[in-house]
């Protein structure tokens, strides 16, 4: 296992970690399904402000890692260290409330809001009218509501929805209800952003767009962790790459390191990194 | 309006959403625009017992009576609609905190002489009590959930009824002091059913106000974000249990409030009024007026509660009945369940949704059950 994992390391599970340049530190995780591990002993972390992809066949546990990081499921050992602070146990929304963010990899948008309702869920956590002053409409409601509206929209012009704002979600095709995953996803002003699977269903035009898009998130000072199948948009876009094969790390590093890395490319039959 | 990106913050929010902002007339303005049904409604309740009156006997129902009734459960309607149709959390169980709203005021005016406005405030409490005492049901999900609130429906009316010396058990409560006011009286004065109509309208206006306020605001898109799909509400930073539980306390807090009204307006309880039976009357109108619509519940109050009436007077409207129609003794329920299965069926999202998408999308609000539908 820690052959494995050093075999194309540079970073990854180094002894000399210095707190304040990792965001998130992910230490030996691991969760069993009825007896099948689907997360063992995965040791990563991320820095501050890059884009790191994680990426493994199909089934290799890579959102079931998103899981963990985000409080869906608690794991069975291991630990999360995000900015020094542990996120065990925590629910999902006070992590959330700490700045970590992501979307899913079979959409979860709610489909009977508008597109910028959606947005605004995501912005339910900045602010806190309680139930006096919303049906009230105490000044300070109608000023938090304004003032949610117009980040909503914000959010919608950066990845490009502004125009159907108004539309229900769920009649958006299937590549911008994606987009707008990330929007809402942003909406919660995450220092830490997990995307799953972002290019799926994407052609190579909106592909492009989208690692467009990441890099612009990126520039707004939020790290982007990334689980990707396109390996064109992972190396071309990430800086580094974690590889998982039934639940394990079997390489970290640099795009080029990963690539030429033996065990991925057996991991891969070879067919998808050329 | 995309020049102006440099306005106030206010005025782009305001463009955004057909709004505008700003001073007391702007905020009256925008609420007469965004509220035209409620407008209308109290309009419609304001002149209603004037024609009310002449209308009532040929008719051979007593309207201004009815619609206090009306009143009553839209007030328990509009609370379990955010609950069911906006969070999406059943309950089978309302009819029982609707019984604890009656009891608490029965109980405190007649036994405490409690005036009957403290009454219905303590009402409003103990049902709030109950409700958080009940919340941690909201674990359970769908069918589970459903199956949980029945049950809980089920074991407050045990206790209504066999905790005698509070409740004298079966044998109900008697001599419930009539509504009134410090220095008013409503239930006593000389046309007191008007007053008591005018009285509860009242209350079930602000409520239907302020629920629209509520059900428009953050805490409702939470709701409804929650309602489809709990794991992505909660990682937006929605704690989803927490807003659960707010909702179905305010929907018990409702019921409270309506049952407490009640019991002074008919000045006599038992257990027997808050069976499950209640509380499947109180699911019906919420579906049948339409889920996710706060005007479903006036909708649904009014329908539920009319049909029963109407089917009584047809006899008087037609002179006479069949005799083959009479032999089946229950007819009345027999039409109504009628009714509700042709609501079910050809009005599926409920008679607001229906009637609204006919007017602004100018087609039939009844929707064909046999047309095949696209998968989704």
């Amino acid at each position: 296992m820690n052959v494995a994992r050093t075999a194309g390391g540079t970073e990854g599970g180094a002894p000399g970690f210095a707190p304040g340049e990792h965001l998130l530190a992910a230490e030996s995780l691991t969760k069993t399904f009825g007896g099948l591990a689907a997360v063992k002993n995965v040791s990563f972390m991320v820095r501050k402000e890059a884009i790191k992809a994680i990426i493994g066949p199909n089934g290799a546990g890579k959102t079931t890692l998103y899981d963990l990081l985000t409080g869906i499921y608690e794991p069975d050992e291991g630990s999360v260290i995000f900015e020094e602070k542990s996120l065990l146990g925590l629910p999902p929304h006070r992590i959330c409330a700490m700045g970590v963010a992501r979307t899913f990899q079979t959409v979860r948008i709610f489909s009977q809001m508008t597109v910028q309702e959606n947005v605004m869920v995501g912005l339910h956590k900045s602010t806190s009218s309680g139930m006096v002053g919303c049906s009230l409409r105490l000044p300070r409601a109608r000023r938090e509501e304004a003032w949610i509206a117009e980040e909503a929209t914000r959010y919608l012009d950066l990845v490009g929805l502004e125009m159907q704002a108004d539309s229900p979600a769920g009649s958006l095709p299937y590549g911008q209800q994606r987009l707008l995953e990330m929007a809402r996803a942003l909406a919660t002003r995450p220092k830490l952003l997990l995307l799953d699977e972002p290019a799926s269903g994407l052609n190579a035009y909106e592909t492009r767009e989208l690692g467009e898009l990441i890099y612009r998130i990126r520039d707004m000072g939020i790290t982007v962790l990334l689980v990707e199948h396109d390996m064109g948009l992972v190396m071309r876009i990430s800086e580094e790459v974690l590889v998982l094969d039934y639940g394990e790390v079997i390489a970290e590093g640099t795009p080029e390191e990963v690539r030429n890395d033996p065990r991925v490319i057996e991991a891969y039959l070879g067919s998808e990194l050329e | 309006m995309e020049e102006k990106r440099e306005d106030s913050l206010q005025e782009v929010a305001a463009a955004g959403k057909g709004e505008r902002r700003g001073g007391f007339l702007g905020e009256a303005l925008f609420l007469a625009r965004r509220h035209v049904v409620f407008l209308s409604l109290v309009a419609f309740i304001a002149v209603m017992p004037f024609w009310a009156k002449p209308l009532s006997k040929p008719l051979g129902i007593p309207l201004v009576m009815v619609m206090r009734l009306v009143g009553i459960y839209t007030i328990v309607a509009v609370g379990l609609n955010i609950l069911m149709g906006y969070a999406g959390q059943i309950s089978l169980g309302h009819g029982a905190f609707f019984g604890i709203g009656a009891y608490t005021s029965a109980i405190l005016t007649v036994k405490a002489h409690f005036p009957p406005w403290l009454g219905i405030i303590m009402a409003v409490l103990v049902a709030i009590a109950f409700g958080f005492l009940v919340a941690p049901v909201l674990r359970l999900k769908g069918h589970y959930l459903a199956m949980a609130t029945l049950g809980v429906g089920i074991v407050l009316f045990v206790f209504l009824r066999e905790m005698t010396w509070l409740t004298g058990g079966n044998d109900g409560i008697r001599n419930i002091p009539p509504l009134s006011l410090p220095g008013m009286r409503i239930g006593e004065a000389r046309d007191y059913l008007r007053a008591e109509y005018y009285f509860i309208w009242v209350i079930a206006l602000i409520v239907l106000l302020l629920c629209s306020n509520l059900v428009r605001s953050r805490l409702g898109r939470a709701m409804r974000a929650l309602h489809q799909s709990e794991v992505a509400a909660e990682v937006m930073g929605v704690n989803v249990s927490w807003e659960k539980i707010k909702v179905f306390v305010l929907s018990t807090a409702l019921a409270g409030l309506a049952g407490g009204i009640f019991a002074h307006v008919q000045g006599y309880i038992d257990p027997n009024l808050f069976t499950i039976v209640l509380s499947i009357q109180l699911v019906t109108m919420v579906v049948v007026g339409g889920m996710e619509s706060i005007w479903g519940a006036v909708a649904g109050a009014g329908l539920i509660t009319f049909i029963p009436k109407i089917v009584e007077a047809l006899p008087k409207w037609l002179g006479e009945v069949p005799r083959w129609v009479e032999k089946y003794s229950n007819y009345e329920g027999m039409v109504f369940g009628l009714i509700l299965v042709l609501t079910m069926i050809f009005m599926p999202a409920g008679i607001t949704r229906g009637l609204s998408d006919m007017v602004r999308y100018r087609r039939s609000p009844f929707v064909n059950p046999f047309r095949k539908k696209a998968m989704e």
